[in-house]
């Protein structure tokens, strides 16, 4: 009895430390990763035809996975400051779309690699970077996401894929464009980028 | 056509010695052009901005649905704040961004128009591993320059590290066409440098930006290496034996074999760009720039608490 005791008093100490860990930067990641991997590897939806049924699912995943508009402040910088509330509204939401465009293809395509969790280090009390290594048979890719802590959540604001920076990437693209145009014309070029692809 | 490598050397270095007056050259002429035509196309916007608001209210309702994005979406008031800047790469100066523009189209055309649908023949073609192996073959000959730079930066553990990758290899990796070292028992990973980064970890700045025809972007810094794989890399050599067209062959082959082993990469990067010049000019400079900083990678292992997750 007193084995008993001593014993599930053992579980519970483990079961009260993993809960706490779970609360994690890279568990926050790792979490998400393991639902989308679940879905590409989910055998209902292996058909052709479900494939908008997979983009849903990953779309919900997404907004859970990253804070868009911090993704989008960042990727607009000082600039951001420049936009007035609705056009920053419409900018996040065209922003997303832009991103889910080019990359959800190329995330469902994925069949055999394999995804490692390397370590998470905190930046600051809120921030912190996850790194992960994304295997395949020719190469491995570094990708670092970039985390914050929110309202209790970590949520990631920027992937570093091979040591560039996404939200960099976007900074340099979006400060030349409104070194020359307004914000309102940044609109026009998302909203013809989303509606041509 | 030693005398042309030399002069590429001798402008390499010419144009490295002013890496950062261009910079700052560049950074003042930007901010006088702007507001020449902001006027005239704010006045064509002003016509367009009053048809959007509606738009951008009829789509706000849509949010609150999901309480968590309802949180999120208050943020959108907050302001940005300037951040430190020390893990971002500094600006590249690009003073002759009309020829660079010029030629990034004619590689992108290249690409898509050659060197693709070669690459997706060659891959249907030939298996995955083989393909691997002919990629590391090549990897190995890339020795001497990995080599050389490492002793340029007095790194001993790195050139260590490459000429027993380079003895293991080409004994029992036959030739180099398998990488034994850098598995577990032996655990010698290849180092990650080259001439261009060596002139980086010595203080040289990246100069300016520049896109090569066919060779494609480079800095004025790290051009050296187009003259360094002219000396170091043993298919150079081939003219000394063979017919002046069998390098190029071997050179075309070497670039079909490893475009198949990384098809897609461009397009994505290219569909989700709204400029795809300066996406590609700044992934450009923000991986050279870790590159220096990093000086060699030592590869990662799995933490304690890290998982491996199989897909």
């Amino acid at each position: 009895m007193k084995r008993l005791f001593v014993g599930s008093s053992i579980l519970m100490i483990f079961l009260i430390t993993s809960a706490v860990y779970a609360g994690g930067p890279l568990e926050a990641v790792k979490i998400n990763a393991d639902q989308v991997l679940d879905i590409l590897r989910d055998p209902k939806l292996k058909a052709a035809s479900a494939k908008e049924a997979k983009k849903d699912k990953l779309r919900v995943i997404y907004g859970n996975m990253f804070d868009e508009v911090e993704l989008s402040r960042r990727s607009l910088g000082m600039n951001w400051n420049k936009l007035n509330a609705a056009q920053r509204q419409e900018f996040v939401k065209l922003f997303e779309q832009v991103l889910e465009k080019a990359y959800a293809d190329r995330i469902l395509a994925y069949t055999n690699e394999k995804i490692e969790f390397l370590k998470e280090s905190m930046v600051s009390g809120s921030m912190a970077e996850v790194r992960t290594r994304v295997v395949t048979a020719s190469k491995e890719i570094p990708i670092t996401y970039r985390v914050i802590l929110k309202g209790g959540a970590w949520r990631v604001y920027d992937v570093v894929i091979e040591n560039v920076s996404l939200v960099q990437n976007y900074r340099t693209q979006f400060n030349d464009i409104l070194a020359k145009n307004t914000p309102e014309q940044l609109l026009e070029i998302l909203r013809k980028k989303v509606k041509a692809q | 056509m030693k005398s042309f490598s030399f002069a590429v050397l001798l402008f390499a270095f010419i144009a490295v010695g002013c890496a950062h007056a261009p910079q700052v050259a560049s950074s003042s002429v930007s901010p006088p052009a702007s507001p020449q035509p902001q006027p005239t196309l704010a006045a064509s916007t002003s016509d367009e901005a009053p048809q959007k608001p509606p738009e951008a209210t009829v789509k706000s309702p849509e949010k609150p649905a999901n309480p968590e994005k309802g949180t999120a979406n208050d943020d959108t008031s907050l302001d940005y704040k300037e951040e430190a800047k020390g893990e971002q790469a500094p600006a590249v100066a690009d003073p002759i961004e009309p020829f660079n523009r010029a030629m990034f189209e004619f590689n992108d055309k290249v690409y898509f128009w050659l060197l693709k649908p070669v690459a997706q023949g060659y891959k249907a073609v030939v298996p995955e591993e083989a393909r691997v192996s002919v990629k590391n073959f090549f990897s190995n000959l890339g020795f001497p320059i990995r080599f050389v730079s490492c002793l340029l930066q007095a790194d001993v553990s790195c050139a260590a590290t490459e000429v027993g990758r380079f003895t293991v290899n080409t004994v029992w990796g036959i030739g180099g066409l398998m990488d034994p070292s850098s598995g577990k028992d032996l655990n010698l990973q290849k180092q990650d440098v080259d001439l261009g980064q060596t002139l980086g970890v010595w203080g040289v700045g990246q100069g300016f930006y520049i896109v090569w025809p066919l060779v494609g972007p480079s800095s004025a810094r790290d051009s050296i290496d187009i003259a360094g794989e002219y000396f170091l890399y043993p298919p150079s050599y081939m003219s000394e034996i063979a017919p002046w067209y069998v390098w190029p062959i071997i050179r075309s082959y070497e670039e079909v074999n490893s475009t198949s082993l990384r098809i897609g990469d461009y397009e994505a990067l290219k569909d989700a760009a709204i400029d795809p010049y300066l996406a590609v000019r700044d992934a450009y400079v923000q991986y050279r720039w870790k590159k220096v900083m990093k000086k060699g990678t030592p590869t990662e292992e799995l933490a304690p608490g890290g998982v491996r997750l199989e897909r």
